[in-house]
């Protein structure tokens, strides 16, 4: 490798190191922005999802979120020995039981769009004691 | 009149008959033509869940940029 060679890659390199890191910043303000406006919620799957009113580039996002969350499943998966969908279910109990706020909305299974009132949201059977 | 061997042979047979369609009625056991499956997956994946809610609970924590508020 000569040396332009090298110093070409090392500023490709940093230019795309600038666009990865930009983007999860610009990515959550607007996810945030959806989950407030129930355009995006979570679900019990583990997963984000959208809802009828979520923009194109909100439902591009959480495209981009929901594979960064399959990946991290998927890590811990493999070091517990259980399966990615148990993973993901797991860390759906969790959001549904603490990071889901009243006036958000989120789903359940394949079931409709529902909005969090004051009350804890009724957790499927299988999550047991995520809540407590 | 007498019965003869013969005829008391032919009697004990005949009764015979009914008695072994009972019994034979009552202690049939058919082998099931399916496998006798015990389903226990539910079971399992519940307390596979419920062993990974701390993991996901930190899972959470580190990667505060995967999970928004």
């Amino acid at each position: 490798m000569t040396r332009k060679t090298l110093f070409l890659t090392a500023a490709l390199g940093t230019l795309a190191a600038g666009f990865i890191l930009s983007g999860p910043a610009r990515a959550q303000a607007s996810v945030a922005q959806a989950l407030s406006a129930g355009a995006a919620g979570e679900q019990s799957d583990g997963y984000l999802g959208v809802t009828g009113s979520a923009s194109p580039a909100v439902r591009a996002e959480v495209e981009a979120i929901n594979i960064k969350r399959r990946a991290a499943y998927t890590d811990l998966a493999a070091k517990r020995g259980v399966t990615v969908a148990d993973v993901a279910a797991a860390t759906g109990c969790q959001t549904l039981a603490s990071r889901v706020k009243p006036g958000q909305v989120y789903r359940i299974g394949t079931g409709p769009w529902q909005t969090k009132g004051n009350d804890p949201i009724a957790l499927p059977a299988y999550c047991a004691t995520a809540g407590q | 009149m007498r019965e003869t061997f013969e005829e008391r042979k032919a009697l004990r047979a005949w009764f015979a008959v009914p008695l072994l369609c009972v019994t034979a009625s009552c202690i049939t056991v058919k082998a099931p033509d399916k496998p006798i499956e015990i389903n226990l997956n539910v079971k399992v994946q519940q307390e596979v869940v419920v062993r990974l809610q701390k993991d996901a609970q930190e899972l959470i924590e580190n990667n505060p940029e995967l999970f928004p508020e």
